[in-house]
């Protein structure tokens, strides 16, 4: 397709003959609301928000079902469009509840953007007339339903149609009866369903696990990288310190990245933010005693300098590139030999032929890079210092010194607390070998330290 | 699955296919063929046609639930569909519906207990000139009265 100009609110634009109007409206942030449009599902035309002028045309034509073509002139703007959106938004929003107060949407909806920015007119519906539909629907896979405030503009059905190819969703019914529905007696149950919360413009699609925890406006997002498998979805980490509190992890979100997952992430992927606060390792722990941190110190360099034949060091191969070369020229230092066994992250059972990699650690990539040995060490060590591996327990080994982020059921010599992903900073490097950098999200009140602190920390008390 | 089309039925669907591009051009036929066999669609049959025309459950299941005519649900013997739409309630539709709600028994969207009577009100029928009018299963009784309304439901009674 070539290449064209089109002028739009009377600026020049160049896109390519053919494609979609509506495309380069986003691509240049040029404001037209929509709610069925969306780049992963296509255009479905059912809403009409995205309606605007094109020269030469007596009405005005949707946006997402507007080819480019040679000398188009449109208008996104001015009072006969304005009233066009007005009256539409209006028609949505006739049996619309409005119960913006306890709806979970409320800050992230389009629905009250558009009524913002286009709509502002007073009601002509009593709301004792408006028609009822069912509300709290839990349709399974921790999604809730409220049909009332469906403005059924089938993006969920058609991420269960054409995406995931399930088919659990659908609109049934017509006219004002018209709602969201699974079959009689059927979930919506797909590895992917949550997704349909995001999709849904408004707060007919809830997550059974995020409501009514968090107004969206407190929110901080930080963005960053999944650790639930090599695939390194990329997402958002909205959290939130609230007064007398610690920072807490609400949700994780997906992040549009189309050389990694597109618009979407799986469902254990988007919970896994959970196990990142529960059961935390917070206390040095020194044979089953608790220490202070400098004494802790103390027993790791005296541990260190008493160890007897081979050193073994393990490395998660969760942990970040920039920890996994310090470990590295750690262990060099102390004359250790490394490892970061995968063995324990393959997991066929999880893997599919989307986003789900049968490689659960998240940065076995650097690992391989880095030629890191990625077996389980069989020697019998004098020695043994884990940075958070999970096969710690199973090497044979004199003493034992264990970084770990979780309270395990292993009891070490030596147990210190290690910062969690989102509590720490680095690259991580994909299955497909794309590397994606992660910001720490998480400054806990009391910081645990993450690897390269504990390794600064130790290296200065060695000098 | 408790559903299975007759053989005059899978017949006739065989005939059909071999008239459109696609079996899912079959979706309408079979709706109304599992509908005249049962008396209604139920959700088994709702599968079977979705193996049969190769079409997910749900997209059969929403085309069912678009339409009114399909019933999804067991209706009575007599399924007896009174127009509830301007021609005919400015005729008298609400005397009708007195009449046969009495002599029967039931409101609208029920059925009697004996499993012969199924009164719902419906929108136009279409024969507006002729209001006010009912549909009993597929006949049309039109220029209704009270009166009229004791006749055909006696002439039923004589009927089963
Ligand atoms: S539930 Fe949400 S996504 Fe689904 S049709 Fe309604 S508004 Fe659209
Ligand atoms: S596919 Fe893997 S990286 Fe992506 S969200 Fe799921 S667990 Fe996380
Ligand atoms: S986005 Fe164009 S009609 Fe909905
Ligand atoms: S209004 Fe009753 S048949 Fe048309």
């Amino acid at each position: 397709m070539s290449q064209t100009e089109v002028v739009i609110d009377d600026k020049r634009f160049v896109a390519k003959e053919g494609s979609l109007l509506i495309d380069l409206l986003i691509k240049h942030n040029l404001k037209v609301p929509y709610f069925c449009y969306h780049e992963a599902l296509g255009a479905d035309g059912n809403c009409r928000m995205c309606m605007v002028e094109i020269e030469g045309q007596k009405r005005p034509q949707i946006a997402c079902d507007t080819l480019i073509k040679e000398g188009m002139v449109v208008r996104t703007k001015g009072e006969n469009i304005e009233s066009v959106r007005r009256n539409i938004l209006e028609l949505e929003l006739i049996n619309h509840p409005v119960d913006c107060p306890i709806c979970d949407q409320a800050g992230e909806c389009k629905l009250q953007d558009f009524y913002m920015d286009y709509g502002l007119y007073d009601s002509h519906i009593d709301q004792a007339d408006k028609v009822h539909h069912q509300k709290h629907i839990d349709l399974g896979s921790n999604v809730m339903l409220d049909q009332e405030r469906c403005v059924l503009c089938a993006r969920c059905t058609r991420f269960t149609a054409d995406i995931t190819k399930t088919h659990e969703l659908g609109i049934i019914g017509r006219g004002d009866h018209a709602r969201v529905s699974t079959m009689p007696g059927k979930k919506l149950d797909n590895p992917y369903a949550m997704n349909v919360v995001d999709l849904c413009p408004v707060g007919a699609l809830t997550s059974k696990d995020f409501r009514f925890s968090q107004r969206v406006w407190f929110l901080t997002s930080t963005p960053s990288v999944c650790h639930g498998c090599a695939k390194g979805c990329n997402i958002f980490i909205d959290h939130n310190r609230e007064k007398y509190k610690d920072e807490t992890i609400y949700r994780f979100r997906p992040r549009e990245n189309q050389a990694v997952n597109g618009y979407f992430i799986c469902d254990e992927g988007r919970l896994s933010y959970k196990a990142l606060q529960e059961n935390r390792q917070v206390e040095r722990d020194r044979n089953g005693a608790v220490c202070s941190e400098a004494e802790a110190l103390k027993a790791y360099c005296k541990t260190l300098e008493g160890a007897k034949g081979e050193i073994i060091v393990l490395a998660d191969p969760n942990l970040y590139r920039e920890e996994l070369v310090a470990i590295e020229a750690y262990a060099a230092h102390i004359g250790a030999s490394l490892y970061a066994p995968l063995e324990h992250y393959r997991d066929e059972d999880f893997a599919d032929d989307w986003l789900k990699s049968s490689q659960r650690a998240a940065n076995a990539k650097a690992v391989e890079i880095l030629e890191i040995k990625t077996t389980l060490p069989v020697e019998k060590a004098g020695l043994l210092i884990s940075f958070n591996h999970p096969d710690a327990a199973q090497i044979k080994a004199e003493k034992v010194i264990s970084f770990q982020t979780h309270i395990g059921k292993d009891a070490y010599d030596l147990t210190l607390p290690l910062a969690v992903f989102s509590e720490s900073a680095g690259t991580l490097v994909n299955e497909e070998g794309i590397e994606q950098y992660c910001p720490r999200a998480i400054k806990r009140n009391e910081p645990i330290p993450t690897v390269i602190e504990w390794l600064t920390q130790i290296e200065g008390g060695d000098k | 699955m408790s559903f299975v089309f007759s053989k005059e039925n899978l017949e006739r669907i065989e005939a059909l296919k071999s008239r459109y591009p696609s079996p899912k051009a079959l979706l309408l036929p079979c709706l109304w063929m599992a509908q005249y066999q049962e008396g209604y669609i139920s959700l088994d049959a709702i599968e079977v046609i979705g193996e049969v025309i190769d079409m997910p459950p749900m997209e059969l299941y929403r085309v069912a639930t678009f339409y009114t005519m399909f019933n999804l649900e067991p209706v009575g013997k007599y399924h007896i569909q009174l127009c509830k739409t301007l021609s005919c309630a400015l005729r008298g539709k609400a005397q009708i519906l007195a009449q046969l709600s009495n002599r029967l028994g039931i409101k609208p969207g029920e059925s009697s207990q004996d499993g012969k009577y199924t009164l719902s009100q419906v929108e136009c029928l279409g024969s507006c000139g002729t209001a006010p009018v009912m549909q009993i299963n597929d006949r049309y009784y039109e220029n209704l009265t009270p009166e009229k309304i004791d006749t055909i439901l006696e002439s039923l009674e004589e009927e089963s």
